[in-house]
């Protein structure tokens, strides 16, 4: 359970997020919506730490990310975070000096101190799952922008976070691709991950997210089920993003 | 139109005249050519007065231009290069204290001997054990390269460390960084007798004299300096400014007697100095300076490569504080020259009880300069690393000290190999720096075996294919490692167009 309260980020005196309030159900997925600059990739990097918040909380299970807390008390909540929460980045940030394999097992075997064998299964598993097994041995450069994003999806799962998180993910893809995407998602929440989505593509997200927020200047203008916030929005600015996104 | 021919003779005709109305206005010069840098006794910088030149053969070169009725002109020059100065006509004669060996005397002509001189050897006041050179052949001995002294050692198989000045040798003694110093009489007498850290080893031994270099088959010349010396020996006036110098003895009694009582001069003739050249051991001592170089080279830039990560890393991320003194270590080690540097740490450090030997000093400095420089690189190549590759490794777990050396580490290594290649090639060069410090490594050897040969063309080329052979394997296994790194990412990249 993902729970964000009053949640604003402030950077050189211009606000990005403000007043931020939310929740995620475990084995739901969230949709996070809203044109380019309306906070919602910020919003993201606050829900994984890579940001601190200025006010309010983001709670995760027991985890607890409050303003207040003084700077050791927030980085060492921030660690506990990341042990549940993986993140896919829009620009997915593969380690270009490693092969697929070593891309995958890098974290498990220095961070979890996994014996090398056990992660290499594994690896070769989220691999089998993603369906990129037979380009374990090749370098990220020289695989396809969706093949590289399914090994970011396996690298963020091999450390088995209960939750996770994707910037954009269908940037890079044909709309066949974002469709086989989109089921494999829907796989992981079958087996139990909680998925937090930003994207501005609303198509992709009909189908899969459970809920919808969209974002408009760093507030929340909307947030509900997806069915509620598509046909039927409360406010007028959701309703006209949402028309301009299905034409 | 004036053709080129009446050109030319309009040109010689005016600079002859310019050439007449010169000699005209002043008598003709002789200029004399010698070292005044630790040149005492002989030529030096007068410590009272630092703008004048003073010295025994100063007062004795005077002395012979008034009995030549020229003007005597002083040509401050280095003593190892000053056979090949007169040779390229710098100045007219040497007189230096220059010993008239068989090998010199093919290279230029000699007038008749001035001075008789002997050698000393001086050890540490403290010393127990060597009385005599037969006790150093397994200790290294000080001297001046190129001269009686050094020759004589190399003759008798002694190791010894050749110096451009005599104040070098001593200090170098006195901090135990060699164990004997061998010197001409006089210089002993100036820079050694007076301090009681030294002590002399022995009677002098090894008689040999002082002549005056003459370009080579100039009897005018020859003729005129040996009446010169001739005069101011049967006058007098050279014992006068020998024994004001405190520099008369029997020896120069017995030289200077017979000339007074009409005998035809250089009746008294030594030789102990001819150098032995031979290419073979001119290649053997090539290759230990060889040696020597590319342990310097080698050595430095592992302290280079191994300081400049933290002061990248200190400059670039760390505290306020941090991040300037790292500045400030590497702007004045950019900003000073490494010459300068060597020399501080070779003189200067041993004030506060670090004498470090030569080569070591050498390696340390270099390393400490290249440092400086290794850090820049590394800089660039962190800081081309984007920010998400830190952000990807955070959010995987990892601590900052990891995926700095898992992931940020191997990937600015890619970038910076040509760079440091660059550097490690150019800092091969830069050992020859060590030349300054007495460090026996290629650019020294080629000095010292090029002045005692006069083969400067050979021994230049045979030095620079030593170079070659040591810098041409580093820049092909460099630019091998990055062409792997580089064909890699080509055919994957060939791959994947062929599999899209």
């Amino acid at each position: 359970m993902i729970r964000v309260n009053q949640l604003s980020k402030q950077a050189n005196s211009t606000r990005i997020l403000r007043g931020v309030s939310f929740a995620v159900a475990p084995q739901t997925v969230l949709g996070i919506i809203g044109a380019s600059g309306s906070g919602k990739t910020t919003l993201l990097r606050c829900l994984n730490g890579l940001e601190r918040i200025n006010a309010g909380t983001i709670e995760c299970d027991d985890i607890r990310l409050a303003a207040n807390l003084s700077g050791a008390d927030y980085a060492r909540q921030t660690k506990e975070l990341r042990r549940k929460v993986g993140t896919v980045f829009q620009h997915l940030y593969l380690f270009p000096h490693l092969t697929v394999l070593e891309n995958i097992i890098e974290a498990p075997v220095h961070v979890l101190r996994m014996p090398r064998d056990k992660a290499k299964s594994e690896a070769l598993e989220l691999l089998e799952s993603v369906g990129l097994k037979q380009a374990t041995q090749r370098y990220p450069d020289s695989l396809s922008g969706g093949e590289q994003q399914r090994v970011a999806i396996a690298r963020a799962l091999a450390m088995h976070p209960a939750y996770l998180l994707f910037d954009e993910p269908t940037s890079a893809l044909d709309p066949k691709r974002a469709a086989g995407l989109r089921s494999l998602l829907l796989s992981f929440v079958q087996r139990g991950h909680t998925l937090v989505i930003v994207s501005h593509a609303i198509a992709f997200l009909i189908g899969l997210a459970d809920h919808l927020l969209y974002m408009e200047g760093g507030e929340v203008i909307e947030y509900g089920e997806t069915d509620k916030v598509l046909n039927s929005p409360i406010d007028p600015r959701t309703k006209d993003f949402v028309e301009q996104g299905q034409s | 139109m004036i053709n080129s021919r009446k050109l030319r003779h309009i040109i010689v005709i005016a600079l002859a005249g310019f050439c007449a109305l010169g000699s005209a206005r002043a008598q003709q010069t002789l200029r004399w050519g010698a070292d005044p840098s630790g040149g005492a006794p002989y030529v030096f910088n007068d410590p009272a007065n630092p703008n004048q030149y003073i010295g025994y053969e100063k007062e004795m070169v005077d002395a012979m231009a008034a009995a030549m009725g020229r003007q005597p002109v002083f040509v401050a020059s280095d003593w190892e290069t000053l056979v090949s100065a007169l040779q390229r006509g710098s100045f007219d004669i040497i007189v230096n204290g220059l010993e008239p060996t068989t090998d010199r005397a093919k290279q230029i002509d000699f007038s008749n001997a001035y001075y008789v001189f002997e050698l000393q050897l001086t050890v540490r006041a403290d010393e127990q054990q060597i009385h005599s050179l037969a006790d150093c052949h397994n200790r290294v001995v000080g001297t001046l390269g190129n001269t009686a002294a050094s020759r004589l050692m190399q003759k008798e198989g002694i190791p010894w460390r050749g110096y451009a000045d005599p104040v070098g040798a001593y200090r170098d003694l006195e901090l135990k960084r060699i164990d004997a110093v061998l010197m001409d009489v006089p210089m002993e007498m100036y820079y050694a007798r007076p301090n009681p850290k030294l002590k002399p080893a022995g009677e002098p031994f090894a008689r040999g004299t002082y002549n005056v270099g003459l370009p080579k088959g100039d009897e005018k010349l020859k003729a005129e300096v040996n009446a010169a010396i001739d005069k101011i020996i049967r006058d007098g006036t050279l014992e006068k400014i020998l024994r004001k110098w405190n520099l008369w003895n029997d020896a120069q009694a017995e030289l200077q007697n017979p000339i007074r009582a009409g005998q035809p001069a250089s009746t008294v003739k030594y030789d102990l100095t001819s150098a032995s050249f031979n290419w073979r051991e001119a290649v053997w001592r090539l290759t230990r300076a060889a040696f020597v170089t590319v342990l310097i080279a080698f050595g430095s830039m592992l302290i280079a490569l191994t300081l400049g990560m933290p002061l990248a890393v200190g400059q670039w991320k760390g505290p306020r504080w941090l991040a300037w003194l790292c500045t400030i270590y590497i702007e004045f080690f950019r900003g000073t020259p490494v010459l300068v540097q060597l020399l501080f740490l070779y003189f200067g450090l041993p004030a506060i009880g670090l004498a470090m030997p030569g080569w070591l000093t050498a390696l340390v400095g270099l390393g400490l300069n290249y440092a400086a420089y290794e850090s820049q690189v590394y800089r660039a190549a962190l800081g081309a690393i984007p920010r998400g590759q830190w952000e990807a490794s955070y959010l995987l777990g990892m601590s900052p000290m990891l995926a700095f050396r898992r992931i940020i580490l191997p990937q600015a290594f890619r970038i910076a190999l040509p760079p440091m290649t660059n550097d490690f090639v150019s800092l091969f060069k830069d050992t020859s720096v060590a030349y300054a410090i007495s460090v026996w490594e290629l650019a020294t050897a080629y000095r010292e075996l090029a002045n005692a040969s006069g083969q400067f063309l050979l021994l230049g080329i045979a030095v620079s294919l030593f170079y070659l052979l040591m810098s041409l394997p580093m820049a092909h296994l460099a630019r091998r490692l990055e062409r792997r790194l580089q064909r890699r990412d080509a055919i994957e990249a060939v791959e994947a167009e062929q599999a899209g």
